[in-house]
């Protein structure tokens, strides 16, 4: 019976120790290196399959990725759990440190790296697995989005000024943001290049801007500009109104007449008119604006000269949440001020000739 | 940055390593004192030139290969002064300055002008973590070269060189070294890519390669415990390491394309 607990004991050991090694750790981190060094290449050289890593947590991409292929990516889980064992041996290194911390205090420095680097892994597990990635999202000044996956969130973009070069180069994005939560104001920020809005592991960042034509700006004989868009009305006489129901920034008319959207870039915008009197509607066609007004406006009285059009700027904003961040925050941290002990504990060491051989 | 003063510190940096050079032939005590001399000048006039750029831009003016090149070059210089007056490593100054002139030798001829920094590289994340990243390099660059002159001293046993124990001793403190500073270099630009692409690791290939050269100077760190792999392994691992450094610095930017580009 004493035999077997003994047995059993030298066994535990033996494992604790296997848990501990460094030829292990040596072992794990050099095979995690080569199999990523071929991935990475085999990564670089299949744009379509890897593009979507950027764009999602791992936790989404992989398994859809794998679906698709998985010969090519086969090397990233395989390279995590790798990466995963060595993080799990560094544990047990730092734990066997910390039962003999009494003698081993001087090599602060060596485990708050050690300790820094299995917050890192464990703050990129959970990032990546119950974090998001979204976005980005079209949105204009005054509107507001409800955030993806967080119920009771939403996000408004209070002002929205793009910085351009004199050349017209897009230099910086300037949001007003502001964070609501319950229809209650949490948090409010300027978002720009390198200046996100992070609150509670979200990270709202600007990614880009755009414009999109809302309406254009008419020239009319007797009453100078006007300015149009969906939804617009104007007064001809006492009793017939124009009316703009739509408007296309590049459209088609195919060969059974029907009008259809063919791009969003202006090309060759058309507007669908209404003209009503008292008696109900008297016309309702396109305006096609690169073409003369059509017949039944002229005769109307409707004399309408194209001058611009009027468009309205929007923001692109990504929105990312990684719980993880602060642990990963907190293991940067661990490791920063760990090297920097480590540097005096480097040469200490050195004169005492205090080093593990194996 | 006028290119004359350019041509002057390459100039002193090479009539430096001629020194080495004339030394290991007509052995002259004089000449590698001399050639010390010249580097600390070139270290100053170097660090002189630098600050000026960093004076006149506003910021530390890293932003192409000619200001990278150009401080790693300075980095070099300066470590190689440090491992010299602190361990008087003699003729090793020769590979270390022969390597010093190919980074200054290829910044020569490129545009040395200063543009207005980009809204996105506005930041101080961004200096940490180039300072850091080329320091990190310049140590791994003299690991090398006491890592590829351990194996000549193996073969030679030459006097002109430190005994293999002090190679040894100065290649692993320049490992140790390197890999903290480019541990402090990750870490930078880790929480800049959190504030700027609102993630804090990027699969793209520049990153993925960074992760790479510190695993494997990580793994260094240890492989020194390894009795059988001290001394020869480890300074064939350096000669190795740098390599990987040279692919992520030089490589991928020639080689693959990057978000990191070259120029
Ligand atoms: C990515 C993970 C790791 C990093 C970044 C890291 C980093 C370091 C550094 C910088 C040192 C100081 C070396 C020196 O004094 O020259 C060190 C020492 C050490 N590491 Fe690690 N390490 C890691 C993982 C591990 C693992 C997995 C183990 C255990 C199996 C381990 C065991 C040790 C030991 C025993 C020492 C020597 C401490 C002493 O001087 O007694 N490390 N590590």
């Amino acid at each position: 019976m004493e035999l077997m607990g003994q047995q059993s004991k030298l066994l535990l050991q033996r494992i604790w120790s296997f848990g501990c090694s460094l030829k292990l750790a040596i072992a794990l981190a050099s095979a995690a290196t080569i199999l990523i060094m071929g991935g990475s290449l085999v990564m670089h050289f299949n744009p379509a399959i890897f593009a979507g890593m950027e764009q999602e947590i791992m936790s989404k991409w992989l398994p859809r990725a794998w679906s698709q292929t998985p010969r090519l990516v086969f090397w990233v889980p395989l390279s995590g759990l790798l990466v995963l064992l060595f993080g799990i041996n560094t544990l047990c290194c730092l734990i066997d440190w910390l039962f003999k911390i009494k003698t081993r205090w001087r090599k602060t420095g060596e485990y708050l790296i050690h300790t820094g680097f299995i917050l890192l892994v464990i703050a990129y597990l959970w990032g990546n697995i119950s974090g998001f990635r979204s976005g980005p999202h079209r949105i204009f000044p005054g509107d507001r989005i409800a955030i993806p996956k967080m119920p009771g969130y939403a996000l408004q973009l209070d002002e929205f000024t793009p910085r351009l070069e004199p050349s017209g180069r897009p230099l910086d994005m300037i949001n007003r943001v502001s964070l609501w939560k319950n229809e209650e104001p949490v948090a409010k920020a300027l978002v720009r290049i390198n200046h996100p809005l992070i609150f509670d592991g979200l990270v709202i960042l600007p990614a880009s801007f755009g414009q999109e034509l809302q309406g254009f700006r008419f020239h009319m004989p007797d009453r100078g500009f006007v300015d149009l868009s969906p939804g617009s009305r104007l007064s001809i006489s006492p009793d017939t109104t124009l009316e703009v129901r739509k408007l296309l920034p590049d459209a088609r008319q195919n060969s059974q007449g029907r009008v259809m959207q063919t791009g969003n870039l202006l090309n060759n915008p058309a507007m669908q008119l209404s003209l009503s009197g008292s008696g109900g509607q008297l016309w309702q066609g396109w305006y096609f604006l690169h073409n003369p007004l059509p017949g039944a406006l002229r005769e109307a009285g409707v004399f309408l000269r194209p001058v611009g059009p009027i468009n309205k700027t929007f923001s692109l904003l990504t929105i990312n949440r990684d719980p993880g961040d602060k642990l990963a925050l907190t293991g940067s941290l661990c490791i920063s001020i760990g090297v920097i002990f480590a540097f005096f504990s480097f040469y200490r060491k050195r004169v005492q000739g205090d080093r593990p051989e194996v | 940055m006028s290119k004359t003063l350019l041509y002057v510190l390459f100039t002193i940096y090479a009539t430096a390593t001629v020194g080495y050079m004339v030394h290991l032939i007509w052995r002259r005590p004089i000449l590698p004192k001399a050639s010390l001399i010249l580097i600390t000048a070139g270290v100053l006039l170097q660090t002189w030139l630098l600050g000026h750029r960093w004076w006149m831009a506003g910021y530390l003016p890293v932003t192409n290969l000619f200001a990278t090149l150009f401080f790693f070059s300075w980095a070099l210089a300066l470590i190689y002064l440090y491992f010299e007056l602190r361990y008087r490593i003699r003729a090793t100054g020769l590979f270390v300055m022969l390597l010093n002139l190919v980074l200054l030798g290829g910044a020569l001829p490129r545009n040395t002008s200063v543009s207005a920094l980009i809204p996105a590289l506005d930041t101080p994340l961004f200096s940490l973590h180039i300072i850091f990243s080329f320091i990190g390099y310049a140590f791994f660059a003299m690991a090398f070269s006491i890592g590829a002159l351990y194996l000549c001293q193996s073969r030679l046993n030459s006097e002109l060189l430190p005994d293999l124990p002090t190679l040894r001793r100065i290649n692993e403190e320049a490992i140790f070294l390197g890999f903290g500073l480019f541990t402090l270099c990750m870490i930078a630009g880790s929480i800049w890519a959190h504030i700027a692409w609102g993630h804090w690791f990027s699969w793209n290939i520049k990153s993925v390669w960074s992760v790479l050269v510190w695993m494997f100077y990580a793994g260094m760190c240890h492989a020194k415990f390894v009795r059988r792999w001290q001394g020869g392994v480890y300074a064939w691992l350096s000669i190795a390491g740098f390599g990987v450094v040279l692919f992520t610095y030089l490589g991928i930017g020639l080689l693959l394309e990057s978000n990191h580009p070259l120029e």
